[in-house]
């Protein structure tokens, strides 16, 4: 491994270190507050690292891995929204008793799964990533063990993610065997030479998209959301929400660029039409729920539907936007999660409408943010969700992409209808008595509310003068 | 020789077919054991000695072990050890053993013929794997560690809880 190899590795091997070393300290002594401040350390310094000193050319280590301005990107963002996600993590699991430190050598090994993801150029590097992912999302999901739903939701995701993994390498068998390659390149090598698509690659493909498909919660691959979303705890289900879905999400878009998917009718057929499902059927499902977030899970449905359609546009066009619609999103969800993280108290996380009822009168400044976050996933302007649902609409406009385009217009109509509720909802007088204060220390919330006000102020910025962020697209996805 | 690939491969899919119709775990794990044991086989025949090893020591060996030992841990009445008794009876095992028997038969033929493989493709060995694993894929193999550690961490943590809840059955014997 040269020395360039190495530099460009760093901020894999950083995550690497932060996790074991995080595993020593238990062992000395269990201390969540140190092993809180050693994580977000970790990230910080990852990130830095990777704007700072990162060497900004294209460097590949073969076979597996390639640093692009792309991959680049999203590692950084899913390094940021690993942070977020730490930052909201501490008062939350401070005020359960159970064992809290393993949670966050979980939550950095789930990190790095994703951070792979993104730089992945090969099978291996793919089906590892994903699988380190996967795997830590398990405990994760099930950490709250007293929890009435932490169970169901794990073994739901363990037997539903172990299924779409079996897709997944069966899927990849199936290429290999056709094309001989597991580099992606290769593949793409293949298809250019071939006349037309192989039967067996096409099932090969189809069957990837069942694992992929999955692992992004498309219709009709999202009957586990839903549950899974409600019966994790709230910042794991803000990660599984950000990091797990945007990780897959580049992976694809990397993916299909390379091997030139747009160029097969039945691939894009087929990605249409789990596009328009996923936005009705999100859509609609969330229309009846009472529990936020069940109903954030079905909005995350149809808001990755939506992603697809950047997607299908394809292009440096399409690849912005779906850069730029993944930034808005994940300021927005975590946002979301994390003020139903801090409403959350020692028993259960709030998530049904009751507790939300009268919020504005009881806690204005978190109505505010968390109304500031809803109208974001609704895509209402001044907000980052509208611009990044500007960007998909002209990236799909620009492809001449009129049904997709059309659906995703009437489903944010659709979608208005569930986010104001809430909001209206968190409008209404409360009546009965004031609940008693908060448990902790306040010096554990001021932390939490120092996270939030960044992320409505991010959300704002980015809504308001959205250059910067497109220049900062622009810059890393092009190089 | 190309005979005993479809052979092999005839075998392990009729195994797993009857892996996932038995009723009985116990019987279907027989099945299960062979339908592993020609996959190796397979394996073997196309050019590929050490994972066609491993998939016997792994699989056959320690998985299946593990599923024993799950299923021993399910069943802690006293009425399971008479019923074990009868689990192994004739048309229990018969319908595996013929199974393992037409593969027994193939390895002999294969050792006996001298021929090693069944495509003409060179044999990958160990050293083969070895340098591969070590050479171009050692990141590979680092996050394969990585993901042995998450799942470790995970399964150590989920495990700590489970010990407050007392099983039903072992309350019974310590009474």
């Amino acid at each position: 491994m040269s020395k360039t190899d190495f530099l460009n590795v760093i901020p894999l091997f950083m995550l690497t270190s932060s996790a074991i070393l995080i595993m020593f300290s238990i062992s000395v002594k269990r201390n969540h507050k140190l092993i809180y401040i050693i994580t977000a350390a970790s990230f910080v310094a990852d990130f830095f690292y990777l704007v700072m000193y990162h060497p900004k050319v294209k460097w590949v280590i073969e076979p597996l891995f390639i640093f692009d301005g792309f991959g680049v990107f999203n590692m950084g963002l899913i390094l940021l929204t690993a942070l977020a996600v730490t930052m909201i993590s501490y008062a939350y699991f401070e005020q359960r008793e159970e064992r809290k430190e393993e949670y966050y050598i979980l939550l950095i090994l789930a990190t790095l799964g994703a951070a792979v993801l993104v730089i992945s150029k090969h099978f291996v590097s793919l089906f590892l990533g994903l699988e380190i992912l996967s795997v830590s999302l398990y405990a994760m999901i099930a950490y709250l063990r007293r929890r009435e739903r932490s169970d169901e939701a794990g073994i739901k995701y363990l037997i539903m993610a172990a299924f779409s993994s079996a897709f997944i390498l069966f899927g990849m068998a199936l290429v290999y065997a056709v094309t001989g390659a597991m580099e992606f390149s290769g593949i793409a090598k293949f298809l250019s030479t071939a006349p037309q698509m192989p039967l067996l690659l096409l099932t090969g493909f189809g069957m990837m998209i069942v694992g992929v498909g999955f692992k992004l919660s498309l219709v009709p691959f999202h009957m586990w959301a839903a549950d899974v979303y409600e019966g994790a705890p709230a910042p794991v289900t803000a990660f599984i929400a950000t990091v797990s879905k945007g990780g897959m999400m580049a992976l694809l878009v990397r993916f299909f660029n390379l091997v030139d998917g747009y160029r097969y009718t039945s691939l894009v057929v087929i990605f249409t039409v789990i596009a328009i499902a996923s936005m009705l059927v999100g859509n609609l499902l969330a229309l009846r729920q009472r529990n936020v977030k069940r109903i954030l899970a079905y909005s995350s449905i149809a808001h990755i539907g939506y992603l697809l359609v950047a997607f299908l546009a394809g292009g440096a066009m399409g690849i912005e936007a779906v850069s730029f619609y993944l930034v808005a999103y994940f300021i927005t969800t975590v946002g979301a999660f994390g003020i139903l993280a801090t409403l959350s108290d020692r028993d259960r996380d709030a998530e049904q409408m009751e507790d939300y009822q009268g919020l504005l009168w009881r806690r204005p400044l978190t109505a505010a943010i968390l109304s500031a976050m809803l109208l974001s996933l609704a895509g209402i302007p001044l907000t980052a969700g509208f611009v990044g649902k500007f960007y998909l609409v002209a990236a799909g406009v620009n492809n001449h992409q009129w049904l997709l385009v059309s659906m995703l217009a009437l489903n944010s109509a659709i979608g208005l209808y569930y986010y104001i509720r809430i909001i209206a909802v968190m409008f209404e007088r409360h009546e009965g008595e004031e609940e008693p204060a908060d448990m902790l220390h306040p010096s554990v919330y001021i932390v939490s509310g120092v996270t939030m006000a960044v992320l409505v102020a991010l959300l704002l910025w980015v809504g308001v003068y959205p250059e910067w962020m497109m220049d900062v697209i622009k810059t890393y996805v092009n190089s | 020789m190309e005979a005993t690939f479809y052979i092999a491969s005839a075998v392990a899919v009729l195994a797993t077919i009857m892996v996932i119709t038995r009723y009985n775990m116990v019987h279907a794990l027989l099945y299960l054991i062979v339908s592993f044991l020609a996959i190796a086989v397979v394996i073997f025949v196309l050019g590929a000695p050490f994972i066609a090893a491993l998939e016997i020591i792994i699989y056959a060996g320690a998985i299946v072990v593990l599923i024993i030992f799950v299923i021993m841990m399910l069943n802690l009445r006293e009425e399971t050890v008479t019923q074990e008794k009868t689990w192994l009876t004739k048309e229990v095992y018969v319908g595996p053993a013929l199974l393992s028997v037409v593969l027994l038969a193939e390895i002999v033929y294969i050792i006996t013929s001298g021929e090693t493989t069944s495509v003409n493709q060179p044999v990958i060995d160990a050293t083969a794997v070895g340098v591969s694993l070590y050479g171009p894929y050692v990141i590979g193999v680092e996050l394969c560690g990585i993901l042995l550690m998450s799942g470790i961490v995970g399964a150590y943590h989920l495990g700590r809880q489970k010990k407050k809840i007392v099983h039903r059955f072992l309350e019974k014997i310590e009474e």
